[in-house]
């Protein structure tokens, strides 16, 4: 059964389209990103499947349930990384740990203290417990939201902007833990972002939303190949074997164009994957020598900005 | 169905926020103090420092205006005693009443119009709690302040008042007194729970805690009413009157809960945030 399943989820306030007709599934131990730029309708999404607001239209279930109709149900099924830490700041770090505890139906204290210590040292912030929330880093505060939406082992992860105001070094951390999450916890995460570099580094799957609607779905690999420019293969090779080699890369199949530019020759290709070693084998049978290959992969951004502007 | 549990949860969550809250504890702690200390003062010192003032003109007038009934319990006192009887027992009492309001509308709007201030109240409202385990939680948190600090500056006053009057009344002890204790034990916590219905209302539709304070202090405008028909003799705070205005209140406090009940809905309070 799939963590999260949105079928045509639709919220409007008033006359404005938050979020238009969206549909999505996140499996288990898969990392599912929505990215789009502010006020996409990311946080929109993440609050319905909160149950925190319901759907003008549409449906969606996590775990199993509805999120209409078994709110509670779902709550308990779900951590959520609001867009703001929303931490007690006049609280510590414990309190916060202990009242959120509690509040996901963790009852026995010596449980409680338990996973409030596992996480706690996980995100490096025992020795921080006894410090009010109000004097820890933006770093801290967002370790400790995350473990906050961890503390009742959910199977399904909400992170609305995960790294967002994080120092690089946090964000990393933060990606680390994601990466964990999906791949040792198996557990299903919808990770709301317009940072590319998360969505690239973490997603195994992205939808692409602007102005509330899906403008594309794809692994990160796919949509880069569906929309990035055609690929070229850059060959660098020994001065003088150039004009030696052009004519056997040419009869090569899936090669398009050869051009050169000095010692390099750069070959668009239809598909890189399978034609790289043919072109290769192609340049050393012809007798030149190779100094280096290399193959610019189009990047997600490359492909975001493309698609966000089209739909502009 | 609302666990207690859950409602305990909540009420002390929000205790120990408030309770390392400056800008809710003091006014909390000192209005009350001022109110059960200065107003005896207020009440007795004039009198001691000037004495003709008892026997003045505008202490005739003031005693005319008077509902028979307490006229007749100043009779045959003496104008000192006349006077400090007047203010001390008659007078200041719907001033007392501010006590309630204040804390219950300090303490609310911290909690309710504060949580969306502070943006914590996302985090809150995606917890399993339910809506009415929160909503009491925080009632109660706004209520059980409110009634024991003004419990706690009716005794001060109490005390101080007997203490400056002990030997001007030849021993007389004049509080506790019915109309007091029915003020302080009846009416005062009724008029707590309405402001804090009140502020809850309030509090689902503006976004700071000052807005909301302002707003759910205009109940006090009935009680500036109470204090000028006092002083002027058109109502006399009697039992009958204390009792039938407590059931008016209670019936009110049915009709508020409701509504903050309604009020207190995750979607309307997110959707007022989006």
């Amino acid at each position: 059964m799939p963590g999260i399943q949105a079928d045509g989820l639709e919220k409007k306030f008033g006359s404005m389209t938050a979020v238009d007709r969206l549909s999505f599934e996140v499996e288990e131990g898969e990392v599912f990103g929505l990215l789009g730029p502010n006020g996409a309708g990311k946080t929109t999404t993440v609050r319905i499947l909160a149950c925190l607001i319901s759907p003008t239209r549409g449906s969606a279930k996590v775990c199993g349930f509805m999120v209409t109709e078994q709110p509670s149900l779902v709550r308990e099924r779900v951590g959520v990384l609001t867009e703001n830490p929303c931490l007690y700041e006049r609280l510590t770090a414990y309190e916060n740990m202990e009242f959120f505890a509690e509040a996901y139906g963790i009852s026995i204290k010596a449980e409680r203290n338990e996973r409030i210590r596992e996480l706690l040292d996980f995100f490096e912030l025992w020795d921080r417990r006894a410090d009010k929330v109000a004097a820890l880093s933006k770093g801290m505060k967002q370790k400790l939201a995350i473990a906050r939406a961890l503390v009742h082992k959910p199977p399904v992860l909400l992170l609305d902007e995960p790294t967002a105001g994080l120092d690089p070094e946090s964000a990393k951390e933060v990606r680390d833990m994601v990466t964990q999450l999906s791949r040792r916890e198996k557990r299903a995460i919808l990770l709301s972002t317009h940072r590319l570099e998360d969505a690239e580094k973490l997603c195994n799957h992205v939808m692409i939303i602007d102005r509330g609607r899906s403008v594309a779905t794809g692994t990160p690999e796919s949509l880069r190949k569906k929309l990035g420019k055609t690929p070229v293969l850059e060959v660098t090779l020994q001065p003088g074997s150039v004009t030696l080699v052009q004519d056997a890369i040419r009869r090569v199949e899936s090669v398009r164009a050869v051009t050169a530019d000095g010692p390099r020759l750069l070959i668009t290709l239809d598909d890189p994957d399978s034609a790289t070693p043919k072109v290769v084998g192609a340049i050393v049978r012809a007798g030149g020598q190779v100094l280096s290959v290399n193959l610019p992969k189009p990047s997600l951004e490359e492909t975001y900005l493309k698609l966000i502007r089209r739909a502009s | 169905m609302v666990r207690l549990r859950k409602v305990a949860l909540v009420f002390l969550k929000d205790w120990l926020e408030i309770r390392r809250n400056g800008e809710v504890l003091l006014p909390l702690l000192i209005v009350p103090l001022l109110f059960a200390v200065m107003l005896p003062i207020i009440a007795v010192l004039p009198t001691l420092a000037i004495p003709s003032w008892a026997s003045s003109e505008g202490l005739l007038t003031l005693v005319k205006a008077l509902p028979g009934q307490v006229r007749e319990q100043i009779a045959g006192m003496t104008g000192q005693q006349a006077i400090v009887y007047i203010m001390a027992l008659y007078l200041f009492a719907p001033v007392f009443l501010i006590i309630p309001i204040m804390a219950s509308s300090v303490i609310a709007s911290d909690s309710f119009a504060g949580e969306k201030e502070r943006k914590t109240i996302e985090a809150l409202l995606a917890t399993p709690l339910s809506d009415g385990e929160m909503l009491l939680g925080k009632m109660l948190v706004s209520f059980a302040p409110a009634v024991i600090v003004t419990a706690a500056a009716f005794a001060v006053y109490s005390v101080v008042v007997d203490y400056l009057t002990f030997s001007m009344f030849g021993g007389r002890l004049l509080f506790p007194n019915t109309i007091w204790l029915s003020l302080i034990f009846g009416l005062s916590p009724s008029l707590a729970f309405a402001d804090i219905g009140l502020t809850v209302i309030i509090s689902a539709r503006v976004k700071g805690v000052k807005e909301a304070q302002q707003i759910s202090a205009l109940l006090l405008i009935p009680l500036v009413a109470a204090v000028l028909g006092q002083a002027s003799g058109a109502m006399a705070l009697d039992p009958s009157l204390v009792t039938t205005t407590t059931m008016l209140l209670v019936a009110f406090d049915i009709i508020i809960f409701v509504a903050s009940v309604k009020a207190f809905g995750r979607g309307r309070i997110l959707a007022r945030l989006s």
